[in-house]
């Protein structure tokens, strides 16, 4: 049913291809050539490929990213909080007191201190910042990592876009215009869990639809499908031309695939893991998560998305920051980059560790700090962001950028940049319009090495 | 702002007057393809023309509000002081070069010799390059509106091939305000709107690929006209097209249709097939398996008939069209009113107010009416009678799943979101839900592929300034002590209660301003009569007056369209909600047919569904034959086509013999159909409504409802843990069937036709007993059998 439909924009990669194939018309075969290479060409960009696959870390919530990544210590009071900052092993770079594990992996990470968007309410600033675009009623834009499962295939068998958590409900995080085919495999006994929760451990953990539920053997499902083809024979019979029974048909193929790849399964056995490394990423939910991401990686997914919850600390900032949610985010995101490292695998894998917002730099009477989106910190690693680099800077007080200001559409499209895909490449809607990956994102050369 | 703007302007027409003066050069004129020739190049007609055809001016090149590397023409061409400003003055004038012409900078770019963002866009010395070359040889000369097109006329207006592998030129010829003719064919814009069927050279040559009909869209300078394209299958020497029974004026004008294309409908489908079909088609179920064969035992002529009206007065088929009418007015759960625990319930308000009117069969118009000029009070109650109803209506639906309010007048729930909601908004959701009218791309530009300027948008946009949600002057007392009295009887520390508002017209109107002028904007219905505001009067209503009237071209024709294309699969316009220039219906005498027919009945929704489900066309079978196998869009066959997720839903508990739960919100016992809410308390159902497409509803646009297959539900109907513990539901269909008393062969017919609707062919129950050989567990060879049957695409697929 795909149709090529008029659209408000034109000129697309498409007009040249269509020119190639039949435009022997008024062409002198000079321009054939030149028009046919063109559109050949890989698109802007994609000769720089540096990384082939993402692990969002999401912190949700929004933390105060103030008293984690950007501390200030000559600000008021009132501001600068309880947290002093520690060195790192990246020169000049100094992060909270909490965050000691992180102070060590800090020779491989990039933080941006003057993120910056507008948008203090929970659901459309996550939508913001895990689309790369400012949510308006009239499109669903869809997020990143339905972006990367429709821009870069994963292999066959493997799902591309994987989430441990469905974002605020399942409200964000999905695939918006790019239509249901693209939303994440959800993967299940996980959620976004409070920080210090021990709960499901990873035996019990599953990707909804792409691994058979308990006592459904693989033997049994070829058996199913085999009665299952003759009784479809039937059908052969009616609208062959249709796409529809074509697509569903690729597509049923495509399933057995998956649910005979034993990747997506295996990446969930943590038990081939060392002991020592299983440890170092830690028994949490979270922890055990950002195991299972690694190696979903490793089984050839693009996108995996992992959350920990609990940093909406409008009370008792920093007793929670200290006692319930840096330890855990510290072990992890700390072994999960040395991991990565370790393997080889830092140079093409981004690990980008956000959430909605910020928190207030001034500290409200309950010690705790409310919604900020006028900036923030977040945290990459990895893909050829630049190691141990510090990127902007906040104000004395840390209420706003005050060196190279940047917004959630920059650090998309740099990282949409970092996978080899023109952020500014345009996609159709269905309705029809064509709409760039990122409009407003610029890619913020001096992040990458 | 407006004043500097003039001022710029007046610098620009001086700098083309001093510029043409250097005109002196000889003109020889420039040839162009197939053996035509520019005698003198225009700035508007040919240069402008060229931006737009070679793409320079879009949306992601020069035509972005921030331009491309310093160059910034209009979006699509549309205004040429600016464009003839930016080529002429900007970047200290080098862009072009009067004293050599080929060192200008915009040849050196279009042609990359010089690096260009855009690439290469012609080769030097191409035509296009002598025709830029020759203008600024010439000395790149401006004549004001020069280019203001008056009509475009098309030659041929349509195209009927003999067959396939054909080729036909278009000429494109436009008559400008000062009268003078010119072939433009060189610089209009081609594009075809399937390319399968036909396609086209970017100099107006049309080739016919295939057996179909499409059209190809030609546009030059805003201006947008359709080609019909018609290509007919060929056939064998001898054939004898034979004759095709007609109900109705339906099968006429389709069957005329495709004996033009030379294609033969397909038989008509057989019993089991047509009762499959109409019942997901009307109420979204599947039959029973007592229901088949009662059918087929029915040996009444008119038994299709009969089950048509039976099923058009089925209370699900008013569901069903309840759940139609949440989409295409945005039943968008989360953005209705606070608190947030009450919003599925007002979703299911506006469900059932749909629904019962459908149950009603309330003329289409009167429905229309009922939202688009609804306010809270309904123009009729004093406010302390209307707070009662408030009152009621909210306490009830607290405490229940029941309440009155279906019995209001209007659904004031479309108007009532707790964000504030702009005119454009509501322009943007009327036009789409009412007319079939995607407007949104007329908010900052002309639509490039319609008729709407900037200025029409906002117009009608304007009509609906005066709708205020609040509290107008004479409820303000009771609906202020209203509220004071529930935020006091409210526990301590719950800031979540309902507050009430109204909606009303005020006694003033927002209004946007002429886009270009600033000056104010009467407001106008769309390509209609201006409808200037009146304090004390809805503008809506007037708006609604216009679009009832039978010769309004939109109203009557967007709805029968819908009718249509959830029938047939495949709307006569396509996509439903796309009236548009570039975009014409595929059989336009069946439209417009249909459409009068509406009118003349008095916008009797069922008259027209009994019309659709009683012609041949709709009962024909999906079984294509050597004629009609290439069909997409002409209805030569049933067309295979996927269900509505609340379908899937129901279908699937109806083969499984098992129940939803749908969770507090929701009356017990309740079909998926029934549902109001867009977010749901069952998760299991929420993911299955989602990877089956049913739409948020945030924007209006029916394109929200996914309807293409996607791996994620085939891995769904293998594997999901829910689904596959409803086989093991006690009651359910697989437990019931082993437990009872019936052979083997007794329980493969039921299961069959419980869920393909037919019973099990030769074929069919070969493979089984071969299965059954193989696997000697009863229990396991049924359960395995039934998954294998809604595993099958016959089962998922309406056909």
């Amino acid at each position: 049913m795909a149709q090529f439909r008029s659209d408000c924009e034109g000129f697309a990669r498409r007009d040249f291809l269509k020119i190639g194939a039949a435009g022997i018309f008024g062409l002198s075969l000079p321009q054939l050539l030149q028009l046919e290479a063109r559109a050949n060409q890989p698109a802007r960009g994609q000769q720089n490929r540096r990384a082939t696959s993402v692990i969002l870390v999401w912190l949700a919530g929004g933390p105060a990213t103030i008293d984690m990544w950007d501390i200030r210590p000559n600000a008021p009071e009132n501001i600068r909080g309880e947290f002093r900052e520690i060195p790192t092993t990246a020169e000049g770079i100094r992060i909270s007191e909490h965050l000691p594990r992180m102070a060590q992996v800090m020779d491989r990470t990039t933080v941006v201190r003057s993120l910056a968007h507008t948008i203090p309410s929970h659901g459309p600033a996550t939508v913001f910042m895990t689309t790369g675009n400012k949510p308006t009623p009239a499109v669903q834009y869809p997020s990143i990592g339905s972006l990367t499962a429709r821009m870069l295939p994963a292999a066959p068998g493997v799902p591309p876009f994987v989430s441990f958590t469905e974002l605020r409900n399942g409200t964000a995080g999905l695939a918006g215009y790019l239509g249901t085919g693209y939303n994440p495999f959800i993967v299940e006994g996980a959620g976004a869990a409070p920080a210090n929760n021990r709960g499901p451990i990873a035996a019990n953990l599953r990707v909804r639809g792409i691994t058979l539920p308990t006592g459904f053997t693989l033997e049994q499902l070829e058996n199913r499908d085999r009665l299952l083809r003759s009784f479809d024979r039937t059908f052969e019979a009616a609208d062959r031309n249709a796409d529809l029974v074509d697509g569903l048909d690729a597509f049923h193929r495509q399933a057995l695939d998956i649910l005979r790849s034993d990747h997506t399964r295996n990446a969930f056995n943590l038990q081939q893991e060392p002991e020592a490394l299983r440890s170092r990423y830690g028994t949490t939910a979270f922890g055990q998560g950002a195991l299972a991401a690694r190696r979903l990686i490793e089984a050839g997914v693009r996108f995996v998305t992992i959350s920990i919850g609990g940093w909406d600390t409008h009370g008792q900032n920093f007793n929670a920051l200290r006692t319930r949610q840096l330890p855990p985010l510290d072990q992890v995101l700390s072994a999960l980059i040395a991991d990565l490292d370790g393997r080889g695998m830092l140079d093409n894998t981004i690990v980008y560790c956000a959430g909605e917002f910020g928190r207030t730099p001034r500290i409200n009477q309950n010690s705790g700090r409310d919604h900020w989106a006028r900036s923030m910190s977040v945290v990459l690693a990895g893909g050829g962001f630049r190691r141990g680099y510090v990127h902007g800077s906040t104000d004395v007080q840390g209420m706003a950028p005050a060196t190279d200001p940047c917004t959630p559409d920059d650090v998309a499209a740099t990282i949409f940049n970092q996978l080899g895909i023109d952020p500014h490449q345009e996609l159709m809607t269905p309705t029809g319009r064509p709409m760039q990956l990122f409009r407003e994102g610029r890619v913020l050369n001096r992040l990458l090495a | 702002m407006i004043a500097a703007s003039r001022a710029f302007r007046f610098g620009l027409l001086s700098i083309a007057v001093v510029v043409g003066s250097f005109s002196s050069s000889v003109s020889a004129g420039v040839d162009l393809p197939g053996n035509k020739k520019v005698e003198e190049v225009d700035f508007e007609r040919h240069i402008m023309g060229l931006f737009g055809r070679m793409g320079c001016n879009s949306g992601s090149c020069h035509g972005s509000f921030q331009g491309k590397g310093g160059f910034r023409l209009s979006l699509f061409g549309y205004e040429p002081e600016r464009d003839f400003g930016s080529v002429i003055r900007d970047n200290l004038g080098r862009r072009i070069s009067i004293s050599d012409p080929d060192g200008s900078l915009l040849l050196l770019k279009a042609t990359g010799q010089v690096d260009h963002g855009g690439g290469m866009r012609f080769l030097k010395n191409s035509w296009q390059y002598k025709i830029f070359r020759e203008w600024i040889e010439r000395g790149a000369p401006w004549q004001k509106g020069s280019g203001e097109v008056v009509k475009v006329t098309l030659n041929p207006p349509e195209i009927a091939f003999k067959k396939a592998g054909e080729a036909q030129q278009v000429q494109v010829m436009a008559s400008f305000a000062d009268g003078s003719q010119d072939d433009i064919t060189a610089f209009a814009d081609f594009r075809t709107n399937d390319d399968a069927v036909a396609d086209v050279s970017n100099l107006g040559i049309v080739k016919s690929l295939r057996p179909g009909s499409t059209s190809i869209v030609v546009t030059y300078r805003g201006n947008v006209l359709p080609v019909r394209i018609l290509v007919p299958m060929e056939l064998p020497v001898g054939f004898q097209y034979p004759k095709v029974p007609e109900n109705s004026f339906i099968d006429r004008l389709v069957f005329e249709r495709l004996r033009q294309l030379n294609m033969v409908p397909s038989e008509l489908s057989n019993d089991e097939e047509f009762l499959r079909r109409v019942t997901i088609d009307t109420i979204g179920q599947l039959p029973t398996p007592e229901e088949v064969r009662a059918f087929l035992a029915d040996k009444s002529p008119d038994k299709r008939a009969k089950k048509i009206d039976e099923l058009l007065a089925h209370p699900l088929h008013a569901a069903l069209w309840a759940t139609k009418f949440s989409d295409i007015t945005g039943n968008d759960t989360p953005s209705l009113e606070n608190p947030p625990q009450q919003k599925a319930k007002k979703s299911q308000m506006w469900h059932d107010w749909f629904r019962k009117r459908i149950a009603d069969n309330m003329p289409y118009d009167e429905i229309v009416r009922g939202v688009l000029c609804a306010t809270s009070r309904d123009g009729q109650e004093t406010p302390e009678q209307w707070i009662e109803v408030v009152k009621k209506i909210d306490n009830d639906a607290a405490k229940g799943v029941s309440n009155d309010y279906a019995d209001r007048p209007s659904l004031d729930l479309y108007w009532r979101r707790q964000q504030a909601q702009t005119v454009e908004l509501w322009g943007e959701r009327t036009a789409a839900a009412f007319m079939g009218v995607r407007l949104e791309c007329a908010q900052c530009h002309k639509h490039p592929f319609d008729r709407w300027s900037q200025e029409e948008y906002r117009a009608y946009a304007n009509i609906f300034g005066a709708v205020t949600l609040g509290a107008s002057p004479e409820a303000k007392k009771v609906i202020n002590d209203e509220n004071a009295e529930r935020k006091k009887s409210a526990p301590k520390n719950n800031n979540q209660i309902a507050i009430v508002r109204e909606v009303f017209i005020g006694p003033t109107a927002r209004s946007l301003p002429h886009p270009e002028s600033g000056r104010p904007l009467t407001p106008r219905a769309l390509g209609g009569p201006e409808i200037p505001f009146q304090r004390g009067q809805d503008m809506r209503e007037t708006l609604f007056q216009w679009l009832r009237k039978p010769d309004n071209p939109f109203f009557a024709r967007s709805f029968v369209n819908r009718i249509w294309g959830h029938y047939l699969g495949i709307g006569l316009v396509h996509p439903v909600d796309d009236f548009s220039l570039a975009n014409p219906p595929s059989n336009d005498k069946l439209l417009a047919a249909l459409a009068k027919e509406f009118a003349d009945h008095h916008y009797d929704i069922r008259h027209i569904e009994r019309l659709v489900l009683n012609s041949r066309v709709y009962q024909l079978s999906s079984k294509s034959n050597e004629t009609n196998k290439l069909d997409k869009n002409n209805y030569a066959r049933s067309y295979v086509r996927p269900m509505m997720a609340e379908a899937v839903v129901d279908v699937l508990n109806c083969a499984l013999g098992v129940s939803e739960r749908f969770g507090n919100d929701v009356k017990p016992g309740a079909k998926a159909v029934e549902v109001g809410a867009t977010t749901l308390q069952n998760p299991s159902l929420t993911y299955a409504f989602r990877i089956f497409g049913r739409p948020p509803r945030t924007t209006a646009c029916d394109c929200e409802r996914a309807m293409e297959p996607a791996l994620p539900q085939k891995l769904y109907l293998m594997t999901d843990p829910i689904l596959l513990g409803k086989f093991n539901e006690q009651d359910g269909r697989l437990q019931s069937l082993l437990r009872s008393k019936k052979s083997e062969d007794e329980i493969l017919e039921e299961m069959f036709l419980a869920t393909l609707s037919r019973l099990p062919s030769a074929q069919d129950r070969e493979s089984f007993a071969e299965y059954r050989r193989r696997v000697p567990n009863r229990r396991e060879a049924f359960t395995d059998t039934l998954w294998a049957l809604i595993n099958t695409r016959e089962f998922i697929l309406n056909h």
